[in-house]
């Protein structure tokens, strides 16, 4: 009898952990299902009903609507890319170079230069940004690329996860036998550390590209040419067209922001949640 | 050999001077320079010029006693509780779930996969499509609802104070429940597993072995989950400011739209707008002394396992030497 | 794990790599011709009247580089102002500014980009004369170094109402009558709503349908001497809002959402009379939004307009020249077609008879009187009205007294206060202290 009562408070307790778990998964599906669905129905269609599960036949006419409002969706791809990418490559270079020197070189400074990145860790871009934005008017880098990539060198964070990186993963003996085979300090870095870190350097690298194809704050504040537009901003500028609603064309601009991201998302996902757990433990 | 090791000290510089020279660069200096604009009178546009207030503090009073930038402190840290609360509770229930030897949930991945996702999402991309999901009379979740029989007519949700707030929170939740799920679950699975065994035997149920056993070890990654969390929240611009620029009636208006309206949507108030920032910029920096703390101590355990090793290291060298 | 992520890595670098090759490849062959025109505007009405222009001048081979962005939510003056700020190449050499904000332009923070259309070369005393330019077009766009600014349009409003319901609730759909049922006044205007609501019809759709007419009939504007100033007329706005929304005479929708397009073509249970508007809201958002291209279907051809209860107008578009702009000579030609030359090759002559973009095009009342008299405004829309025959004095009441360069953002201050009130959120009073409030809040304005 016991274990009978037992074996079906588990049934039930299996099934609400199941439908709890459904019923999330769903709920993350369900709002970009509707957005994909309604990219391909007419604005009368969504407008009679506008939760479509299924695919209707006006993507083409959605295209058209919105590349006629001056909404060009390769140049802000192009733009997120060149910055997203630009800004990744900077950061877990640079970030894992400062935490080499952090790790493999006793130096005077070093151990304040590591309090130091820890005291400015989580210092936001966001509260100096009216700062920024007056420097970078005066020194002309308003609707420049570059003030959204270079500042990526210096990242505190990926400096103290990848400094943790090395001290769990990097034997000291390799960077002894480097140097004793003629190895140049820097080369050893490239050649032999660098590789060590692929990991850690996979992981980070996505959450870096992700962190910067998803700012909207300092373009917002940066770019006014639109030449220069990232897809966030491209897809703010969706939220307004006065003289009429196209909503399948809206709803076309916001799935073709997202596309990439899913993409890069399902094809990489289980090392990114791993990724997220080593941050997690690492940190 | 000991004489070699001394040399490379200077590379410990030579690599951090990339680092280093960037963040002068790029983030003292425009902090410092948001600072001093707080003194002065900067304001409108074009102006380059600046000049120190009489009264050095002035800003700073006006900005404390503006009732809006109140309004948005105070919704700031309300729409942060309402999206904290669910987040920790939700991700603890599915830590709860996903480590729980005896259900040995199946497709855990796929779940993770799937609550993880809007993580990764443009917040703007999700702020613009959750303005249409939500829209009136006719939208995606007016008439979910409506053909669900919960409501019998639509709802306005963006000129309700309490919805307006609820789908930001709500969206915030939703962003990040997932990501502290995975945070906790590999504080879990970082727990030495006799103990678990050990409480099985003992023949402790799973909701003892839950809150007696994992949820005192993981106290720190709560704590860190927490503080990282607050300094999100207090920052939070992408969301509100897209979905329904802090309105209605300001139920939405963060700090952070406030001090980009002060800055780049009115008068240019550029001084007030610095003067905004550095009142959040005290209260993040008291949260992340907060979190230093949190990460100095479990450093510090690390780095002294690190020291033995490297020590261990040097004296192996030393003897190599000798002989 | 890690070669699956090398690929991804290395995919996305490849693309990284072509894409600004392929970006750059753009630019240069921008940058081998020097001939662009940077060219801002809210709407693509003014695109649209350059590619008219290119088409007319085969030898104007400038390229033209449009940037649009909507004024909703108001977006457009911060990306405007960086941009005129930010100077260089990619600054704007036309740009457009709305009626609730062009004096920022003209005459206020941002004036001093503008170029004065004599600085131009624009022969502007003599052009003014021979096209009979509305007053206020030119009041408003111009400031103590002269003319900076033009409009197109002519933006006085009227009442725009629905025959058929006309018809069922007074027996006749004729403007000549119709207009003394809704008005002069708002009393009346509320006498026909009761009348309307007996046989379940909204005289309005929101109250954004009202606000306009209130806005453009007040006596002065938001700001007097330097302080915020709430006009009598606006103030009452709260009441007559309250009014409406507290007698189910309105939808209560917001205009520019969903809701109130909606009601333009009867997809809302209870049918609205009419609409608030200037001619443009006629072809640019009514036309558009009535379910049918053609008498009989939706509610197409059974509109018509009349005097409206109290005198108003309603937006319209200034253009401008940045004074820094390398390309004066080119932009002076354009601007001199769309807002001086009354010639039945002039933008404005297209314009008012829908002919831009060929015969059976939308028709607007436009700023040259002298275009105005060679045109016809009759509309297949309107039952076959001319409706300049009430757009046209409806001029008179378009003015700058009341206007001020902030008055986009203020306005969507009051508004939103009125609709806390009106949704019963707060009481009166608190309603206006929160507004004053906002205004010094976010613009630093004191109150008078």
């Amino acid at each position: 009898m016991k274990s009978n009562s037992i074996r079906s408070t588990r049934i039930v307790a299996k099934t609400t952990v199941y439908t709890v778990c459904i019923f999330l998964s769903l709920l993350s599906l369900f709002p970009f299902w509707v957005m994909f669905m309604n990219a391909t129905r007419s604005t009368f269609e969504i407008q009679q009903n506008s939760i479509g599960l299924w695919p209707s036949k006006f993507l083409v006419s959605n295209w058209n609507v919105l590349t006629g409002k001056s909404f060009n969706p390769l140049v802000g791809f192009s733009n997120s890319m060149i910055i997203s990418s630009g800004a990744t490559l900077c950061a877990v270079y640079f970030s894992s170079l400062t935490a080499y020197a952090l790790v493999a070189y006793s130096w005077k400074l070093r151990q304040p230069f590591f309090t130091f990145i820890m005291a400015v860790l989580m210092i936001p871009a966001q509260v100096s940004s009216i700062g920024f934005y007056q420097f970078m008017y005066r020194i002309h880098w308003t609707n420049n690329l570059l003030p959204l990539i270079l500042p990526a060198i210096a990242a505190p964070a990926m400096v103290f996860f990848m400094r943790q990186y090395l001290l769990a993963t990097l034997p000291l003996d390799i960077v002894d036998s480097a140097r004793i085979d003629g190895s140049g300090e820097f080369y050893t870095f490239n050649r032999i550390v660098l590789p060590i870190m692929k990991p850690a350097i996979a992981t980070q690298a996505i959450f870096t590209f992700v962190l910067h194809w998803n700012n909207f704050f300092l373009p917002l504040i940066l770019l006014t040419n639109k030449d220069k537009y990232t897809m966030p901003i491209m897809v703010s500028l969706l939220r307004g067209d006065i003289y009429k609603t196209e909503y399948g064309s809206v709803y076309l601009g916001l799935s073709l922001t997202v596309l990439p991201l899913f993409v890069v998302y399902f094809l990489l996902a289980k090392h990114i949640i791993a990724g997220v757990a080593l941050g997690a433990l690492k940190e | 050999m000991h004489r070699k090791s001394i040399s490379y000290a200077k590379y410990g510089y030579i690599f951090s001077i990339p680092f280093v020279l960037t963040f002068l660069v790029f983030s003292l200096y425009p902090l410092l320079y948001t600072v001093v604009i707080g003194f002065t009178d900067l304001r409108g546009i074009g102006v380059k010029e600046l000049h120190f207030l009489a009264q050095p503090f002035e800003n700073f009073k006006l900005i404390l006693n503006n009732p809006s930038f109140r309004k948005a402190l105070f919704n700031t840290g309300f729409i942060w509780i309402c999206n904290f609360i669910p987040q920790l509770s939700i991700a603890l229930l599915l830590t709860a779930w996903f480590t729980n030897r005896t259900y040995k949930v199946k497709a855990q991945g796929l779940f993770k996969v799937l609550i993880y996702m809007p993580n990764i999402i443009t917040i703007a991309t999700i702020a613009i499509l959750f303005h249409t999901l939500f829209g009136y009379p006719k939208g995606p979740i007016n008439d979910l609802f409506m053909m669900l029989g919960l409501i019998e007519k639509p709802i306005n949700f963006h000129i309700q104070t309490g919805t307006a707030r609820g789908v930001v929170a709500f969206v915030q939740f939703w962003i990040w429940y997932g990501n502290t799920m995975i945070v906790l679950i590999a504080g879990v699975l970082g727990i030495n597993p006799t103990l678990f065994e050990a409480a099985e035997i003992d023949g402790a149920t799973p909701r003892q072995i839950f809150f007696r056993i994992t949820l005192p070890r993981l106290k720190t990654i709560i704590l860190y989950v927490l503080v990282t969390s607050m300094i999100g929240g207090m920052q939070v611009f992408d969301m509100p400011k897209l979905f329904l620029l802090g309105g209605p009636d300001n139920a939405t208006l963060t700090t952070s739209v406030f001090i980009y309206n002060q800055a780049f949507a009115g008068s240019y108030l550029f001084n007030r707008a610095a003067a905004a920032s550095m009142v959040v910029f005290a209260i993040i920096a008291v949260l992340s002394v907060i979190l230093f703390q949190i990460l100095r101590d479990k450093d510090a355990a690390l780095h002294r396992k690190w020291e033995k090793a490297e020590q261990r290291h040097r004296r192996a060298e030393a003897k190599e030497a000798a002989v | 794990m890690v070669r699956k992520i090398g690929f991804v890595v290395s995919l996305i670098l490849l693309v990284c790599i072509g894409l600004p090759l392929f970006a750059t490849g753009t630019t240069e062959t921008a940058a081998a011709g020097p001939k662009v025109i940077n060219l801002w505007s809210f709407t693509d009405e003014v695109p649209k009247m350059l590619d008219k222009y290119k088409e007319l001048h085969p030898e104007f081979d400038y390229e033209i580089k449009t940037t649009i962005i909507a004024t909703t939510d108001g977006a457009y003056q911060p990306a405007l102002d960086q941009a005129l700020i930010g100077g260089g190449a990619d600054a704007p050499d036309i740009y457009c500014a709305e009626s609730a904000f062009v004096l920022k332009y003209t005459q206020g923070d941002m004036a001093n980009y503008a170029a004065t259309y004599k600085e131009l070369g624009i022969d502007v005393d003599n052009l003014l004369k021979k096209a009979d330019i509305a007053q206020y077009t030119i009041d408003i766009g111009s400031n103590e170094r002269g003319l900076v600014g033009l409009g197109y349009q002519a933006t006085g409003g009227a009442f725009i109402y629905r025959r058929s319901i006309a018809k069922a609730v007074w027996g006749t759909d004729d403007p000549a009558v119709i207009k003394t049922k809704i008005g002069p006044g708002w009393d009346k205007f509320f006498e026909a709503a009761a009348a309307l609501k007996a046989k379940g019809y909204g005289i309005v759709s929101g109250d954004g349908d009202v606000w306009h007419a209130v806005e453009g009939s007040s006596e002065k504007g938001w700001v007097v001497d330097g302080k915020l100033f709430i006009d009598p007329a606006r103030e009452a706005f709260i009441d007559i809002s309250k009014k409406l929304m507290d007698n189910g005479y309105h939808n209560d929708t917001r205009d520019w959402t969903d809701a109130w397009f909606a009601d333009m073509k009867d997809a809302n249970p209870k049918k609205v009379f009419g609409f608030f508007g200037p001619a443009w809201l006629i072809n640019y958002v009514m036309a558009g939004n009535s379910g049918g291209t053609k008498p009989g279907e939706g509610t197409y051809g059974d509109w018509a307009v009349c005097e409206p209860p109290v005198g108003f107008f309603w937006g319209g578009t200034w253009v401008i020249a940045n004074k820094n702009s390398p390309v004066k000579d080119a932009i002076a030609k354009v601007i001199e077609w769309i807002t001086l030359d009354s010639s039945t090759t002039g933008l404005q002559y297209f314009w008012a008879n829908g002919t831009l973009a060929g015969p059976g095009g939308t028709k607007d009342t436009v700023a040259s009187g002298t275009v105005m008299k060679m045109s016809d405004g009759s509309l297949p829309f309107l039952g076959g009205q001319n409706m300049f025959d009430v757009f046209v004095p409806a001029g008179q009441f378009a003015t700058g007294r009341n206007k001020h360069q902030y008055d986009e953002t203020i306005n969507i201050y009051w508004r939103d206060q009125v609709r806390e009130y009106t949704g019963g959120n707060k009481s009166r009073a608190k309603t206006i202290e929160d507004f004053k409030q906002l205004v010094l809040d976010n613009l630093a304005l004191p109150i008078k």
